[in-house]
């Protein structure tokens, strides 16, 4: 037999598919497979679900009130979203260590903050919300304050990542030709990641609307929250209404950010 | 006169700009949330009594001391667990079986070098079915399926598992895309039927960054769990909600402890998955 064939190296993603599939299986077990899974009226309900998505309720005030959910929900997150941007700058150059000199200041801040955002990204932002709910009450900062934590650590990372990884010789050329550490950040770094930034920060615009919409679940306006009251109301066809609406929204934005982003990364 | 043009990208970044003005103006004015009201004794008063809730002070039996408690929680971790390893299996299953069609070169048959009249029909409508479904949030997909599944693991799962097969199928029909067309073509022309040509020719090539993404998807995954428990599907989730409702806060303290370590143990292990297939 080929000596090749036995060789560990070759056979790593196998192994690991294998260990995948068989916690898949695993997790299978953990539910008793019965009848007992599903409501008695419950493939009923899915028929009137299912006839409801093709005729939704395309009434005037349906619609009206639609589209002032979406803006509601839009206007969260990206109040949300501009918090999070600031949070972001912060915290990813501190993060990155490279305002400091190397030595032990770098060596202790550089965890340090990377673990605040750890923490700030590991909360869901439902999660936020609701803490944020019970403590200050029902007021969109709770929605927007929800969405700017985590959204802030998980752009802070990937700006901290982002700086930690650039090339080092225009650095070193501004730093040779006299440039302080932080005319060095102004003219070498921030200029370098700024397409990235802005594209992966287009990115989580779009992640940020769709949770914007979940956030009504705690008790805060928009789509989502139009979409918990038709459900309580077993209206399923302004269900679907209000699904469209939320759709179309995450499509356009989806569009307009693979377009901006098409030409800032070429 | 120098003619002004105004590029793509400025102009977006106006918009932008313009967009997260216009929805603080419309915040602080059409729903006149003020931020000198959030900190008012009153609610500096709840916050307080919130936080020390959560923290046990002058709580009698904080949960975080009974050893019962510890046990409940650990067994719902495990649930949890469950429900993100089923959920992300459906969307891979389900992924793995349309994908072949979603890819764009595959739709006008420079992989394959088969042309069929029907490509770009189930490109279109794969992909279409792609973008609804991860364009619905899985709450609200959660939310939809307890009308019809009892509560439990396997309606958080397939709430799951429907947001993130439009995601994943999206991300598998990009690797197709990326991936050499040569050894496809080979394969092709040697006469290898659909399967084939999946099996031999785009699995070896993709699993890599197949698996990547898995791992990837689970870690988001297990970051959700706990909201669609929320709605009634099971696990941590739905506990929290119940702690919640009855003002159990010490109870919270223990399940946030615990679902923050599922998450950190799941970003740590995925991590390392995938330094080991590199």
């Amino acid at each position: 037999m080929d000596k090749r064939w036995l060789s560990f190296e070759l056979h790593k993603r196998k192994i690991l598919t294998l260990i995948l599939s068989l916690a898949f299986i695993m997790s299978l077990f953990s539910v008793e497979w019965n009848s007992e899974l599903i409501h008695s009226k419950g493939l009923e309900t899915a028929k009137q679900i299912a006839t409801a998505f093709f005729t939704p309720d395309l009434s005037g005030d349906i619609l009206i009130l639609a589209m002032e959910s979406s803006w509601t929900t839009l206007s969260y997150a990206a109040a949300g979203m501009s918090l999070a941007i600031i949070i972001a700058f912060f915290y990813g150059i501190l993060a990155s260590g490279i305002v400091v000199s190397e030595g032990n200041i770098k060596r202790y801040i550089r965890p340090f903050f990377r673990g605040q955002l750890g923490f700030m990204r590991a909360i869901h932002e439902l999660v936020w919300a609701w803490l944020f709910v019970a403590s200050i009450g029902l007021s969109p900062y709770a929605a927007i304050f929800a969405l700017a934590i985590p959204y802030g650590g998980i752009l802070g990372r990937i700006f901290a990542d982002m700086l930690e990884d650039i090339s080092p010789e225009p650095i070193k050329a501004l730093e040779a030709a006299g440039a302080s550490k932080l005319q060095a950040l102004w003219y070498g770094y921030l200029p370098l990641v700024r397409a990235n930034i802005t594209s992966y920060a287009m990115y989580r615009f779009e992640c940020a609307v769709r949770s914007s919409a979940i956030m009504s679940f705690v008790g805060i306006g928009g789509l989502g929250y139009q979409i918990q009251l038709s459900l309580d109301d077993l209206h399923y066809d302004e269900v679907w209404t209000f699904v469209y609406f939320l759709i179309a929204l995450v499509i356009v934005i989806d569009l307009w950010s693979n377009q901006l982003r098409k030409r800032l990364v070429q | 006169m120098k003619k002004y043009k105004l590029s793509f990208v400025t102009a977006s970044v106006y918009a932008l700009l313009l967009l997260m003005v216009g929805s603080w103006v419309s915040i602080f004015i059409v729903e006149k949330a003020s931020l000198t009201l959030l900190f008012t004794e009153k609610n500096l008063f709840y916050a307080s009594k919130f936080f020390k809730g959560l923290l046990g002070i002058d709580e009698e039996s904080p949960a975080y001391l009974h050893a019962e408690n510890w046990k409940n929680a650990l067994n719902l971790t495990f649930e949890t667990l469950m429900m993100s390893v089923m959920a992300t299996g459906f969307a891979t299953i389900a992924a793995f079986l349309t994908v072949v069609p979603a890819a764009r070169n595959v739709a006008d048959g420079s992989l394959t070098l088969v042309k069929k009249w029907h490509g770009w029909l189930s490109f279109g409508m794969v992909r279409g079915g792609y973008i609804f479904s991860r364009a619905v949030p899985e709450l609200v997909w959660a939310m939809i399926i307890i009308f019809i599944f009892k509560p439990g693991v396997l309606p958080g799962a397939i709430a799951l598992a429907l947001h993130n097969f439009g995601i994943l199928g999206k991300l598998f029909a990009e690797v197709i895309e990326d991936l050499d067309s040569r050894p496809v073509r080979n394969l092709s022309s040697s006469g290898a039927g659909r399967f084939q040509l999946f099996l031999y020719g785009v699995l070896p090539a993709a699993l890599p960054r197949f698996l990547t993404y898995i791992l990837y998807r689970w870690e988001v995954i297990m970051r959700t769990t706990i909201v669609v428990g929320f709605v009634g599907a099971g696990g941590l989730g739905q506990q929290f909600k119940l702690s919640m409702s009855f003002f159990h806060y010490t109870d919270i303290t223990l399940l946030l402890f615990f679902y923050l370590a599922l998450v950190f143990a799941a970003d740590y292990i995925s991590e390392k998955a995938r330094i080991f297939i590199k």
